[in-house]
């Protein structure tokens, strides 16, 4: 036979196999999709690469403080100067800023997320503007004329893409500046700006504590490791801990990809149990697969005996069965490369929408043509593995035996033996699948319906951040917070306004403090507490619980003793729960003095509801005491809170041209939004459950009834000895017994051991119910793929059962 | 001698969508205690179908049937599963040995349904049955390590480990070659002489001569029922 002639004959096959043909494809489709999405995905996104030619050298170095890991702007200026002078592993280290820009027109402001860079930073990213030039040095020096660099949007929208923009004025934060030049579209690094500002934070005149953090990014060497970058940058900071102790106490730093400090830490984490976990999905769907074609080829060993007779080669034979598979994997294949395609499409729609922050622009959901290719590969490794372990077994059996009927003897031990141990495989695969699935989508569920501490519905939130320039002092911030809550509570519908730092599920700022009367030693090690500033009314307007003493009112003023209301956890903590009210602290690296606690209040969860978010202690300042220039509002709404948008949007112009609104959504949906990656994951992983227990269901349930079907003749036999149908059913789930628990004993820990891996994530969570759970399901697939083929082969009297072959 | 067996009118007919077959017809049968019986016939005759009712394989379609004092007819599943534990104990063509049992296992079976024996009745009783077919030498071995003759002397010790009512033999030696065939026909020969009710299909006219009856079966009815000394007798007139 050709080549042609045996495509030709496997094809017909599977043609006259509607079902069996189905079933296979289902089930490798299934396998392939999920692999071929997430390969796609963890390449388009978590691991995508930084698309310049220094791409893999760029690193960002962000602080460690406290142990908890900053983004963004976390270097002080100063600690930055210091490591600029004295780190060796870099091409490149410089500093950017980001920040909220406002534009305005005559009668109306925009907000924009701005970056205020060095030319450097222009360089390793290989900007080319669209029109004019790009930022240089020179342009953030003192005296230089105020410049702005543009993005093709905005552009676009405030200058109707006018080729003459260039020198045109625009007014960026209460300062008007002149237009130098356009970036494309496609020129969003690091993050999503439109607007670009010259650097100008300096260290320079200005004291170490109040210096501004910057965020800092370096070209390593090319010969320069990460982990000797690391070494240097930690050797440097413990020297600054040593040369600084009140600033930079439990203060140090790390290197890191662009996408590890945009994704955090926990990333490789979780992209490994992902990639694991579609492994494991794709290796049940081959399981499955390879079994069924095991089991036709067995259907099939008089046929291929007759074959081997005719003098037809071992390998010829192999190569020919080998092409159902191709063909099964082939179609799988197409299919799964159209539906995960499709699935990406639909991702990238969703990670658009729903995601808190604009997707970074090197991340491509799509198929790429690596993706393609890896999906060749992978489809090409499966037709093997699938294809190729059954036609060896079944090409090897003794031709006279096969030719003869009803002789089973050694051949029928080996599959019997290769059957238990692809039941084995299923319920380990399975079984640690189900538990690192389920224990996320669980862990999800939990800190989805966690109680933040506040009332979450009824409320609308939005962001403000107020002009330098304009709000140089704290009385006309004060000014400011007044108007904007007159103004609010005058129109309908807004029953109250308050104002706060950082919204419930917010990352607040961590801070180090010391406690009146406890002795730090010479070396302090100083408790770290979440620090938030509220207006004076935020605990009533949210409905924070007052469990001690009084919350802020109107005598906590700009000119009188700092006061401060703190949370359970703190007393728990530092006060061992005893009466807290009169104690005093004082933040170390701030020179404002003692802060008396004046209140007590329950716990308000700030982050996201990871154990470390929740165990930790906060105290609450009085914005009266301390204005911010950048602040969430809050409005309790007497309506629908979406109804007061457009008030809110329009009022915020009013009380203040320079500063609109922003972020303008309800607390509830803000809490959503900030969950949204870690939903998008469990949902991913909700996928990954549903999908393994399909395929082990149909895995295992195809497996025990093939077996079954094997032992119709022993089934026959027994029932011939004076079995009865109870004795059979016995007998066949004893054997199971022995499988489900040889599985189970190895997948139990297995699932346990990848559940642990990721608690560190904070993104799966064991729980007792699921240790039980998980197994308990599994162990009723086993007993009811056990169940009902043994019962539809009781169905015959045990004279057909002995005459089966 | 009182009968053990008794089938009155009984008939088996298989349904198919379209055809109806008539496997047996008014079949009326009295087998004796101690009886030696070979039926014989042509291929499709109804001889295997008429051992699958005798031994409770398969039910009758009409009919009445009787073993050892027990009605065999219209009863539950559980109750033909008892009976055919206790009374019957079969030999069939193909052996049917369970491959992943060993040779002491395989000749328990039987006796692990029984509730009435307790483990060290069981280990007796197979020994003393192996021993009675000259194989307790090989009690740990599997059926893929012992020759066909081996495997058959096996199987008629796990027909005989329960002291069954009768012993129901298809074709006993259809799968084995002359000697082994010689063997295992001398076994069943030693059981009949030390009392064993015996009921034997065959199609070898040889083995069939060994029974004391022979009954015939063509088309699915008995055609002839005599005893070996008139078969010696026709064939030296003959």
């Amino acid at each position: 036979m050709t080549m042609l002639s045996d495509i030709k004959f496997a094809f017909r096959t599977l043609v006259k196999n509607p079902k069996f043909t189905a079933l296979t494809v289902f089930v490798m489709t299934t396998g392939l999709t999920l692999c071929i999405y997430m390969y796609s995905f963890i390449q388009g996104t978590l691991t995508a690469p930084l698309p310049f030619e220094q791409g893999k050298q760029i690193r960002k170095i962000d602080s460690i403080y406290n142990g908890m890991e900053y983004n963004g702007p976390s270097v002080r200026i100063h600690d930055f100067d210091d490591l600029k002078k004295r780190v060796q592993s870099y091409d490149v280290f410089d500093a950017y800023d980001d920040g909220i820009v406002n534009i305005s027109t005559s009668d109306r402001a925009f907000r924009y997320i701005g970056h205020y860079v060095k030319a450097s930073f222009f360089e390793i990213s290989e900007a080319k503007p669209l029109l004019g030039r790009l930022l240089t040095d020179q342009d953030g020096e003192p005296g230089a004329e105020s410049v702005v660099l543009i993005g093709e949007s905005i552009w676009k929208s405030l200058f109707a893409s006018d080729q003459n923009v260039l020198g045109k004025k625009l007014r960026v934060n209460s300062i008007q500046r002149t237009v130098v030049g356009v970036m494309p579209a496609s020129y969003q690094f690091p993050g999503s700006g439109r607007v670009w500002l010259p650097f100008i934070s300096s260290s320079k005149g200005v004291a170490r504590a109040d210096g501004d953090y910057v965020a800092v990014y370096g070209v390593l060497k090319k010969d320069v490791t990460d982990e000797q970058a690391n070494s240097e940058l930690k050797t440097i900071m413990a020297e600054l801990e040593q040369t600084h102790p009140k600033l930079n106490s439990n203060r140090t730093a790390q290197i890191r990809t662009m996408q590890a400090a945009l994704m955090g830490n926990g990333t490789p984490v979780i992209a490994f149990a992902m990639q694991l976990s579609v492994g494991f999905i794709l290796l049940l769907a081959c399981i499955n697969v390879g079994n069924l074609l095991l089991s036709r080829a067995f259907e099939k060993s008089k046929e291929i005996a007759i074959r081997t007779a005719l003098g037809a080669p071992r390998g010829k034979l192999i190569s020919q069965m080998m092409w159902e598979s191709t063909l099964i994997s082939s179609i799988s294949g197409i299919l799964a490369i159209l539906l995960a395609g499709l699935w990406l499409e639909n991702s990238n729609k969703n990670l658009i929408t729903t995601f808190p922050f604009e997707p970074p622009f090197w991340w491509n959901v799509a198929l790429s043509e690596s993706s393609v290719i890896a999906a060749m590969v992978i489809i090409g490794i499966t037709a093997l593995v699938t294809g190729l372990l059954p036609a060896y077994k079944a090409t090897g059996e003794d031709v006279n035996s096969g030719l003869r009927d009803g002789t089973r003897g050694a051949q029928s031990k080996s599959v019997g033996r290769l059957s238990k141990l692809i039941v084995i495989s299923e319920v380990v695969l399975s079984c640690a699948l189900l538990l690192l699935s389920t224990g996320m989508v669980y862990s999800v569920h939990q800190q989805n319906q966690f109680d933040y501490g506040v009332e979450v519905e009824g409320y609308l939130t939005a962001r403000i951040v107020l002009p330098e320039v304009e709000y140089d002092s704290n009385e006309k911030l004060l000014q400011y917070y007044q108007s904007m809550r007159t103004a609010l509570q005058q129109e309908r519908g807004v029953e109250a306004v308050s104002f706060i730092r950082s919204l419930p599920s917010e990352n607040a700022s961590s801070q180090n403090i010391s406690i009146d009367g406890v002795d730090y030693g010479k070396k302090p090690q100083y408790p770290s507490v979440s620090s938030v500033t509220v207006a004076h009314n935020y605990f009533e307007t949210m409905e924070v619980n007052l469990l001690e003493g009084r919350t802020f009112d109107l005598r906590d003023k700009l000119d009188s003793p700092l006061t401060a209301v703190v949370t359970q956890n703190f007393v728990k903590k530092h006060f061992k729960g005893n009466k807290v009210v009169g104690k005093r602290f004082k933040f170390i690296g701030n020179d404002k003095g003692w802060y008396t606690i004046i209140g007590v209040v329950n716990n308000v969860l700030h982050g996201q509801p990871t154990p470390a978010n929740i165990e930790k202690q906060t105290v609450f300042v009085s914005l009266q005491q301390t204005p911010l220039r950048s602040i969430s509002l809050v409005i309790k709404a007497a309506q629908e809170p979406e109804e007061l948008r457009s008030m809110l949007d329009h009022i915020s112009l009013s009380v203040e041209r320079d500063a609109p609104a922003y972020n303008i959504k309800t607390l509830r949906a803000s809490i959503t939004e900030r969950n949204s990656g870690m939903n998008f994951v469990s949902e991913l992983f909700l996928i990954f459950s549903a999908a393994s227990m399909v395929l082990a269901f149909s895995g295992i349930y195809g497996v025990m009834s093939n077996t079954i079907i094997q032992k119709t003749q022993e089934i026959g036999v027994r029932r011939a000895l004076g079995a009865n149908k109870g004795d059979i059913f016995t007998h066949f789930i004893k054997q199971s017994v022995k499988q489900l628990a040889i599985g189970l004993t190895i997948g139990v820990p297995l699932g346990i051991a990848l559940v642990a891996m990721m608690e560190k994530t904070s993104l799966a969570q064991g729980s007792m119910i699921l240790y039980i759970a998980v197994p308990t399901f599994i162990s009723l697939v086993i007993l009811l793929a056990v169940i009902y083929p043994v019962h539809r082969e009781l169905k015959f009297e045990p004279c057909k059962a002995l005459r089966s072959e | 001698m009182s009968a053990l067996i008794k089938l009155t009118n009984v008939k088996k007919v298989f349904s198919t969508d379209e055809v109806e077959t008539h496997a047996l017809s008014d079949i009326n049968l009295e087998i004796q205690k101690g009886e030696y019986i070979s039926i014989s016939g042509p291929s499709g005759c109804g001889k295997s179908t008429l051992l699958s009712l005798l031994g409770l394989l398969d039910t009758c379609s009409g009919g009445s049937y009787i073993l050892n004092t027990h009605q065999a007819v219209d009863i539950s599943t559980k109750q033909r599963a008892a009976i055919r534990n206790k009374e019957i104990g079969f030999v069939f063509q193909s052996f049917n040995l369970i491959s992943d049992l060993t040779v002491s296992e395989n000749v328990a079976l039987p006796l692990t349904y029984r509730k009435d024996l307790n483990k060290q009745q069981r280990i007796e009783m197979v020994k003393e049955a192996l021993e009675k077919v000259d194989m307790g030498h090989r009690t740990k071995h599997f059926p893929s390590q012992l020759s066909g003759g081996q495997q058959q002397r096996v199987a008629v010790a796990r027909a005989i480990a329960g002291n069954p009512s009768i012993i129901l033999a298809d074709e006993p030696t259809g799968n084995l070659d002359s000697k082994n065939a010689e063997l295992v026909m001398a076994l069943l020969d030693k059981l009949h002489a030390e009392g064993k009710t015996i009921c034997m299909v065959t199609h070898d006219p040889r083995g069939a001569k060994r029974a004391e009856r022979i009954i015939e079966v063509f088309d699915g009815r008995v055609v002839s029922d005599s005893r070996v000394l008139q078969v010696k007798s026709e064939e030296a007139v003959a």
